[in-house]
């Protein structure tokens, strides 16, 4: 069984989505996380392990990124390998056999239509055993309001890639700040500092998706 | 860029060293229309406008090279326009391209664009005949072809993460795609040169370079910015300014002479890993030094920069990236002010 979990994190770490997947070529032909999850499951396994399995992959593959072994790209096929394996643990989720370790709503601030820094930490996070919302990109204040409006025991995370759009990422801070005082927000993006952060009101700051799990991992409501 | 400028550029990129060293700097829509007191959509739509603030920043700076100079550009959207691309012009803002390419298999049915007559491209270059005449009367010439590098380019057209991840499902899909985006961009660049005989210069922006691995940039980067780096030109430019260790020790094969990086890697290493054969334009941090910092920040920190340096060859003081919005006038001379200080 334990040989199962073993090869889904490594599915995930290695980016393999599914048998046809040419990604990675030595792992061609090879069952990828979408049918070792499916036979996990069937043969009964505790979806709870699997996640688990999940974690540790996106873990190891996050801790190769901060330490330049790996790049956007694989980091961006582990998070598709994640995916495989959350499309079938959708349903424990839904009835709490499995349970998230919280809520993260994340977007791109108004103004700013890049993606790659936001879908990185929302997928990773993800693959973290996060319930993520992603908003997208240019998302306006009000529409993170509302989200957290529905969901107050959010965390919030704001990404920004352009320079012009630090202020808008500033104004998106004051304002859920000052509607909800208790909202946690990370934010992160090229041009932002841990000082800009601060200075900003965000109480966290993440320069790459494992340093923003980090950030969430101290306020995992599962463990 | 005048004819001293020009030459002093070469013969930096030859090795020679100057003191003071060479100052520079990439100006482009995010600073120039507002330091000009203009919004972007102004500087734009308005050629007076364009050649106006263009002007004004060369006459207020005569010692700094600002380059390419007198940038006929519309932000992102310029070179996607040409495949179809919806643009948009927010009033103050940066302009950009929505991605077309919403699958792998659209690739093969994206049409080549022709650059004389597709897109904004036409405006663009037609903007830079009509100022032509004035530009020389200023004693500038219009020194560089210009563009997005084709990875940058792709990443609009398709979207930053489907590039990279059909990049690693469907390789010979991004190899189709960036062999269009190369031929294009060979074309846009001959147009260039055709049209300004004065051209001796290419310059490409590509910050897609720092999200990959060596591998990833020696399959889908190098062949494609080598084959366009190959026009018969002295000055091969090159702007990346997200993460560049990994790419810097391949520049040199990748045939450029001139870099504009990020800053998070120091000149001195840089230098190490391109094998010196690169000439810097860099790195004082552009935005929480040169934008934010007081005058006495900038001159200090510029000091500090230039004092690390162990090798001053090859070097042209400047930020890292671009000039970024809102660096006051004061703040640029406080930097030219330090420069000149370091003999």
């Amino acid at each position: 069984m334990s040989e199962l979990l073993d090869k889904i994190e490594y599915c995930i770490e290695r980016g393999k989505v599914d048998k046809v997947s040419p990604y990675p070529p030595d792992l061609r032909g090879q069952d990828g996380s979408d049918e070792l999850t499916k036979i996990a499951l069937e043969s009964g396994m505790n979806p709870a392990d699997i996640l688990e399995s999940c974690n540790k992959g996106m873990l190891k593959i996050g801790e190769k990124f901060s330490r330049n072994e790996v790049f956007v790209p694989e980091l961006l096929m582990a998070a598709k390998a994640m995916k495989a394996v959350m499309a079938h643990l959708k349903p424990y989720f839904q009835t709490g056999s499995v349970k998230a370790k919280g809520k993260f709503v994340i977007g791109t601030v108004a103004g700013d239509l890049h993606d790659i820094g936001k879908n990185l930490v929302s997928m990773v996070a993800e693959g973290s055993g996060w319930e993520v919302h992603d908003l997208g990109v240019d998302v306006k204040p009000v529409k993170f309001l509302d989200t957290i409006k529905n969901n107050p025991d959010c965390i919030v995370g704001l990404s920004a890639l352009l320079t012009t759009t630090m202020e808008n990422m500033a104004k998106t801070v004051q304002e859920i700040k000052k509607q909800y005082p208790g909202i946690r927000i990370l934010v992160g993006g090229a041009p932002l500092t841990k000082d800009a952060a601060e200075k900003m009101g965000a109480d966290g700051y993440a320069h790459d998706p494992q340093s923003a799990v980090e950030f969430l991992a101290k306020f995992n409501k599962a463990s | 860029m005048t004819d001293k400028q020009w030459d002093i550029l070469k013969r930096v990129i030859n090795g020679e060293v100057f003191n003071p060293m060479p100052i520079g700097f990439i100006i482009d829509c995010p600073w120039l229309p507002n330091w000009y007191g203009k919004n972007i959509i102004d500087y734009f739509s308005n050629d007076e406008i364009f050649f106006d603030a263009n002007l004004k920043a060369i006459n207020e700076f005569p010692e700094i090279m600002f380059l390419p100079g007198f940038w006929s550009e519309y932000g992102m959207c310029t070179e996607p326009s040409a495949f179809g691309a919806r643009c948009s012009y927010p009033e103050n803002e940066f302009p950009h391209a929505y991605k077309m390419i919403n699958s792998a298999d659209d690739i093969d049915e994206l049409h080549q664009p022709d650059p004389a007559q597709d897109g904004i491209l036409p405006f663009m270059l037609n903007r830079l005949k009509l100022v032509q005449p004035k530009i020389e009367a200023a004693g500038h010439k219009i020194r560089f072809s210009v563009s997005r590098g084709p990875l940058n380019i792709a990443s609009y057209l398709m979207g930053t993460t489907e590039l990279l991840t059909t990049m690693m499902m469907q390789p010979d899909k991004i190899e189709t795609l960036m062999k269009k985006i190369t031929q294009f961009l060979k074309e846009w660049h001959e147009l260039q040169r055709k049209t300004f005989p004065t051209i001796d210069g290419i310059l490409m922006l590509d910050d897609i370079i720092g999200f990959l691995g060596e591998t990833e940039f020696r399959e889908f980067g190098l062949p494609y910015f080598k084959e366009i780096y190959s026009g018969d030109v002295s000055v091969k430019f090159l702007h990346n300014d997200a993460p560049c260790r990994v790419s810097a020790p391949i520049l040199p094969e990748m045939g450029i002479n001139l870099f504009n990086m990020g800053f998070d890697v120091h000149l001195n290493e840089l230098k190490t890993l391109t094998r010196n054969s690169i000439t810097m334009l860099g790195n004082l941090p552009p935005r929480d030094v040169l934008a934010a910092g007081t005058p006495e920040e900038v001159e200090q920190k510029t000091k500090e920069l230039i004092d690390s340096l162990e090798d001053r060859s090859r070097i042209i003081m400047s930020c890292g990236g671009g000039m970024p919005p809102n660096v006051s006038t004061e703040n640029i001379m406080a930097f030219l002010k330090a420069v000149k200080s370091c003999r």
